[in-house]
């Protein structure tokens, strides 16, 4: 009888989720798996199609540009992660307080995350012109510099100016998980804290941050993942210039794609990061794991 | 002497109170002076992006430059139409972003169901893999779709974006959706299947009502996604034809000179759609996010 109830609730169960298992199987698992095929012949996708192995991998994994692509989206994912936890964490905060026009500064603050990335990149670019840019103006007003600084001919100012924009657009979508998290945490626990005479920072320290804990793993989880893979803010902006100062790995796999037509290295390239993401994802898992023990 | 306890309990409670009252007015003071100044540095590139717009070719590169336009003119807002197909980007958007936020909500919203009501062999692994799915670099499936569009000549057709969507929002989609339906209680279900309603019938006319605001959220979140996506639409399409918004304004750029009043332009009419969406269904979207993402 049990198992009969049972047989048919797992039918009905295949019978929702099918149809997005069959989505999900032909148009991610499948496209993965021949990417990893790809990612082990010369080919050109076209009429030349050889089975190189594991040469590619090996080649990269030796190949200094690509470490130093790797160490560049690197730099880029843990800068534009700690900026979007930081501005959206303090936001969040601020706004849960349910102060006047909480909602007016929430749906300004959220902007960012509206605009098209396409937009975001172009804007900022136009900002930070060397001569005809507000930001230089601004600043040489201000007295800030004394001359008109090219921010994108040199590669650090590159680099943190590529930093500044993402998390500029990337920030509202931690504020607003954040927000999300702080629902929950029920409010009696911050009145007694308060008839305890807790701080507010003693609040946040001992209430909040521990009652966000599971939103902020996978928020973390997703925010790399995001960021560690990015392209188009950085494309439009520096096209991974000045000397290959910003070519993350995204622009690296494009280039060495659609630009030089070697498809197999650019897969391979695709599967060291997949790799290294699951990975990354493996260990921040256990490491909360382990804090709440 | 419980008298004494008592004042002393009252004294040290007012007098703690006070404090309390000094220290949350400065505490208000920090945090509006916080919001002010985030908001001040979100508005002023949105400020500029309308006051570019609104320029002439000569007030485009005046020094100093000009904050508010001195000849506000709008011709940059018709020009944009003229130079470039901007008509075909918008309507290539439109369709490819409507189709595929229509397949990823419907699908999800069942997929997210079964999730939530049903337990079946391969139930976790399949929630777990939902979730790895955001790992995998997009850039990563670029090549083989690329490879796949091709043999089956979908390059340059509005299919392969709208395939190519479908596949990036349906599983976060679908995780969202899950955690709101978890969020409605099971005797909802029961009781309509005690008077002898089946399964579809349940989903459809007991649970799908109560779900506007997961529905809205995860419309909003996957046409959002569609609408502003570049590297797949630049890559899958080639004809001016066919490509869509953002595609259309980075080339504004590619171009030997940059008229920046028109890519102002035109990134304000990018903009129209998602701000029609987002009044129209931003009441629900913290709601249904929060239902949605909170839960693991």
């Amino acid at each position: 009888m049990k198992s009969a109830f049972k047989k048919r609730e797992s039918r009905s169960g295949y019978f929702f989720t099918l149809p997005t298992l069959l989505i999900v199987f032909s148009l991610i698992i499948y496209p993965l798996g021949y990417a990893i095929f790809i990612s082990m012949q010369r080919t050109n996708l076209i009429s030349e199609w050889k089975f190189v192995g594991a040469r590619y991998y090996a080649e990269l994994l030796t190949d200094a540009e690509f470490i130093n692509s790797l160490k560049i989206s690197l730099i880029f994912a843990f800068f534009v992660v700690v900026g979007n936890f930081v501005v959206g964490l303090l936001l969040a905060v601020i706004l849960n307080q349910n102060l006047k026009f909480a909602t007016t500064f929430k749906i300004i603050l959220m902007l960012p995350w509206l605009l098209p990335e396409v937009v975001v990149a172009l804007i900022w670019k136009w900002l930070f012109n060397p001569t005809y840019g507000l930001i230089n103006y601004i600043l040489n007003t201000v007295g800030l510099i004394d001359s008109d600084v090219s921010w994108f001919d040199s590669s650090t100012s590159a680099l943190a100016g590529v930093i500044f924009v993402a998390t500029w657009k990337g920030y509202p979508i931690v504020m607003i998980m954040m927000l999300a998290g702080m629902k929950n945490i029920p409010s009696e626990r911050y009145e007694a804290a308060a008839i305890d005479g807790a701080t507010r920072i003693q609040q946040f320290r001992h209430i909040t941050l521990p009652g966000l804990r599971p939103i902020f793993l996978v928020t973390c989880i997703l925010e790399t993942a995001w960021w560690f893979k990015h392209f188009t803010v950085i494309w439009l902006m520096t096209s991974g210039g000045p000397a290959g100062a910003t070519k993350v790995v995204s622009i690296s796999i494009y280039q060495q794609a659609f630009g030089d037509f070697n498809f197999g290295k650019a897969a391979a390239e695709s599967v060291i990061i997949l790799t290294i993401l699951l990975a990354a994802s493996y260990f921040y898992s256990r490491a909360i794991r382990n804090d709440n023990d | 002497m419980t008298m004494i306890k008592e004042t002393m309990a009252n004294e040290k409670k007012y007098g703690l109170m006070s404090d309390v009252k000094v220290a949350r007015k400065i505490t208000n003071l920090t945090s509006y002076s916080v919001l002010f100044f985030f908001s001040a540095l979100i508005l002023f590139p949105i400020l500029w992006i309308i006051s570019t717009s609104l320029k002439n070719e000569e007030d485009l590169f005046s020094l100093p430059p000009q904050i508010i336009p001195e000849n506000p003119t709008l011709h940059a807002f018709k020009q944009v139409w003229i130079d470039h197909p901007f008509l075909a980007y918008f309507r290539n958007s439109l369709i490819v972003v409507s189709a595929a936020t229509f397949i990823s909500v419907t699908f999800s919203a069942f997929a997210a169901y079964g999730l939530s009501r049903f337990r079946f062999r391969g139930h976790g692994t399949f929630m777990a893999f939902l979730l790895a799915s955001q790992l995998f670099p997009s850039i990563m499936l670029l090549i083989p779709f690329y490879k796949i569009y091709m043999t089956f000549g979908l390059i340059n057709t509005h299919a392969a974006l709208i395939i190519t969507y479908v596949s990036f929002t349906i599983p976060f989609c679908t995780w969202m959706m899950r955690g709101y339906f978890d969020g409605i209680s099971k005797d909802l279900d029961l009781a309509a299947q005690i008077d002898g309603a089946g399964r579809f019938r349940i989903f459809r006319s007991v649970i799908l009502p109560l779900s506007w605001p997961g529905l809205a959220a995860t419309t909003i979140y996957s046409f959002i996604s569609g609408w502003n996506e570049y590297i797949f639409a630049l890559v899958l399409t080639q004809d001016e034809e066919m490509k869509t918004v953002p595609v259309g304004i980075g080339q504004l750029v590619g171009e030997y000179r940059i008229d920046w009043a028109q890519l102002m332009a035109a990134s304000l009419y990018a903009l129209i759609p998602l701000t029609i969406i987002f009044i129209f269904f931003n009441r629900y979207f913290i709601s249904g996010l929060s239902a949605g993402a909170v839960k693991e």
